[in-house]
């Protein structure tokens, strides 16, 4: 999985491309790691628009990002959703966990 | 350089050579064996089992090439190298000597540094060698241990998913596991009163560690299934208990439905799971239930929601629940067989065994020989039109061993209470811990939550009957009955059990009461006599059956009071040594309605 990570003032963007399953499990962590200790930054957006595929170990990872945000008093939202990748969330209602963006 | 010591075979005639190596050989740490020609080295070789050979070529008795070729003939479990030490120069010595199982070849006379740096080069490769060998070793070990620990595992989990509610007629399923075991896991099971639950659920992951994600999920479904739990309270359950002891990354998807072939209802909760699918006799998708919850084992209780999705069906069908392995099953070239891939394959027969043939036989052919990258299940309830006004079961008295001491129980319920306790089941799980009545659990079921029911729908909530007798209608009073039940502030509901003998009969009294404004009991008497051949009127089909289960039912007051005799047994045997009751064949009626 590629992971591009992009900060715009207290916004952390990590832009995933390709297939995000149980694979990417260490990649995906350090990306995110350095926004929750990092000062200034208050939400994270994970963007879906180039991942073609995604399993329920990256649901997993999801939910873990979701937890370690909420101690971390960082908010996390979804954005980019398509494709398989919106029907697999759509069908694990993560829309009601997750903030979903346009 | 390194530490690593060997044994070396030196094999030459002329004792000055072998002993030159000899000392070589020593002074870097090795211990050696000599033999002086070519059969004395085979001999030693086998006797003396060493790490490394230096042979002379022309010797007497039998030359070096010779005695290579034999070594080289012995079965052997490790490789000895082998250092052809020869006077011969040529071309073709060189090439014969590595041909016939030589590992190198240094023409004499050679100088003490490159016969040290040889030794020294080979030590380091056996030492490399033998590590790659012990690790090997271990590897094999790690995994016969790991297919002996597997083979248990699956055995016990077997055991423990048995579910012998599987084997129900009305229920035909596979599970395709991507491992050795497999993630997902099938339940089924009767709830007392003609009721049949089943779930479909899918841990995150596949292989044993999914595996037993899903294990704690089989023992809850079981017992409050046959205790007669609401759907929604088992869901709830279900997810409390997972929640408590997953890791935060790790869930289960899960599909529950409960079928009532009675009330011609199918209730389900989908969380996470592929669509749930009700196919009609023409193969078309009649009804459908899409996820409509995250999967169990994520939210805390107060945030998740058991709502179920409860609808009325009026033609007979086959239920359908997958994991998403069956959707997601891939062909060779990675295509996803789809949730139209599964409905062509139900659309293309009427009746329940081929249908299920025509999905197993369509994901096999999908997956072309490959493995699963998923576990891959499915399961498929064949559900009747019952027209039967009453169930099939016979209200079989029998005899009952020992005395009966009297037992009573008078509860009384109000409005906060009934908001949210599953009053059925666990009045029920303790009724039936009375040994005499344990048998006739099914029949105590149906009276009791018939009139329970009546007492808190019509009685406290004021829900008129009426509205369930249309299409449409049954879904409306749930929703109504939901809402007022939410709303209920004033009201209460007393039941009384009295359990007494009388002569050598058994009985067993039931009355309630309620607060409510009661109902016009006769003139539903009176119509369920003519509109019981329709099979149309819900609420007197409940009457109806109540009173064709016990000895008499009596209301009063306002329609607000009931009071109905149940024959528990009308043989009772006073044995002389007071021995435990004997089990009767009729405590098998729940599994029997149908």
């Amino acid at each position: 999985m590629l992971i591009a990570n992009d900060v715009n003032g207290d916004r952390a963007t990590l832009k995933l491309g390709g297939r995000f399953d149980f694979h990417s499990h260490r990649d995906f962590r350090s990306a995110y790691e350095q926004h929750l200790v990092k000062a200034g930054v208050r939400e994270i957006i994970i963007d879906f628009g180039d991942v073609d595929y995604l399993d329920s170990s990256a649901l997993g990872m999801l939910l873990l990002l979701r937890e370690k945000c909420d101690a971390a008093g960082r908010s996390v939202a979804l954005s980019g959703l398509k494709g398989t990748v919106k029907q697999v969330l759509d069908i694990a209602n993560f829309g009601k966990l997750f903030r979903i963006q346009a | 350089m390194s530490s690593h010591r060997l044994t070396i075979l030196i094999v030459d005639d002329t004792p000055t050579n072998a002993k030159q190596l000899e000392a070589v050989a020593h002074k870097l740490g090795h211990a050696t064996i000599l033999a002086g020609n070519g059969e004395e080295a085979v001999a030693k070789f086998q006797s003396g089992k060493p790490d490394l050979v230096i042979m002379d070529i022309m010797m007497p008795v039998m030359d070096g090439i010779t005695a290579v070729q034999h070594i080289r003939a012995l079965p052997s479990e490790k490789w000895t190298p082998i250092i052809f030490f020869s006077a011969l120069d040529q071309m073709q010595d060189i090439v014969r000597g590595l041909e016939v199982g030589g590992d190198d070849y240094i023409v004499k006379p050679a100088s003490l540094q490159i016969l040290r740096a040889k030794i020294n080069s080979y030590a380091r490769v056996l030492s490399l060698q033998q590590e790659a060998q012990t690790n090997a070793a271990e590897l094999r070990n790690w995994r016969l241990d790991a297919e002996e620990q597997s083979r248990l595992g699956a055995h016990v989990m077997a055991r423990l998913t048995d579910a012998a509610g599987l084997r129900d007629p009305m229920i035909r399923h596979f599970n395709m596991p991507a491992d050795t075991f497999s993630g997902d896991l099938l339940c089924a099971a009767r709830a007392p009163g003609e009721v049949l639950n089943v779930l479909l659920a899918d841990a995150t992951g596949h292989g044993l560690a999914a595996a037993l994600t899903a294990m704690p999920l089989t023992q809850a479904f079981y017992s409050m299934t046959t205790k007669g739990f609401p759907l929604p309270s088992i869901a709830e359950e279900l997810n409390r208990k997972l929640k408590a002891i997953l890791p935060s990354d790790r869930f289960v998807a899960a599909t529950l439905a409960s079928i009532d072939v009675r009330n011609h209802t199918v209730e389900v909760w989908n969380g996470g799971n592929p669509n749930a699918l009700f196919i009609n006799a023409h193969g078309e998708v009649s009804m459908q239930w899409a996820s409509a919850h995250p999967p169990l084992g994520i939210l805390p209780d107060k945030l998740f929601s058991g709502v179920t999705e409860m609808v009325v069906f009026h033609e007979a069908g086959d239920l359908v629940l997958c994991s998403d392995g069956l959707t997601e099953a891939e062909d060779p070239d990675g295509a996803w067989l789809g949730i139209q891939g599964v409905r062509d394959c139900l659309a293309s027969s009427n009746d329940s065994d081929q249908r299920f043939t025509s999905l197993l036989g369509g994901v096999e052919a999908h997956l072309a020989g490959h493995a699963g990258r998923d576990d891959i299940s499915a399961m498929l309830v064949s559900i009747p039109i019952d027209r039967r006004f009453l169930p099939r079961f016979d209200t079989l008295t029998h005899a009952h061993h020992g005395h009966i001491s009297e037992w009573r129980m008078d509860l009384s319920f109000g409005a906060q209470e009934l908001r949210y306790i599953d009053v059925v089941p666990a009045v029920l799980g303790f009724v039936t811990q009375v040994h005499a009545l344990k048998p006739h659990q099914g029949s105590l079921f149906l009276i009791f939550s018939e009139l329970f029911n009546n007492a808190l729908d019509h009685g406290l909530l004021g829900l008129g009957s009426a509205t369930k007798n249309w299409i449409g209608g049954f879904e409306q009073y749930l929703q109504q009955r939901s809402e007022r039940l939410n709303g209920l502030r004033q009201g209460r509901i007393d039941i009384s059990f009295l359990l007494h003998q009388e002569e050598t009969r058994a009985l067993l009294d039931i009355s309630m009461t309620d607060t409510g404004l009661g109902f016009d009991f006769e003139q539903i008497q009176n119509n369920t006599a003519t509109l019981r051949a329709e099979n149309q009127m819900a609420f007197g089909r409940g009457i109806a059956l109540v009173k064709k289960l016990c000895e008499q039912v009596v209301y009063s007051g306002s329609g607000n009071k009931v009071w109905a005799r149940y024959l528990v047994s009308d043989q009772i045997i006073e044995d002389d040594d007071n021995g435990p009751a004997r089990t009767d064949p009729a405590g098998n009626t729940g599994s029997e309605l149908f």
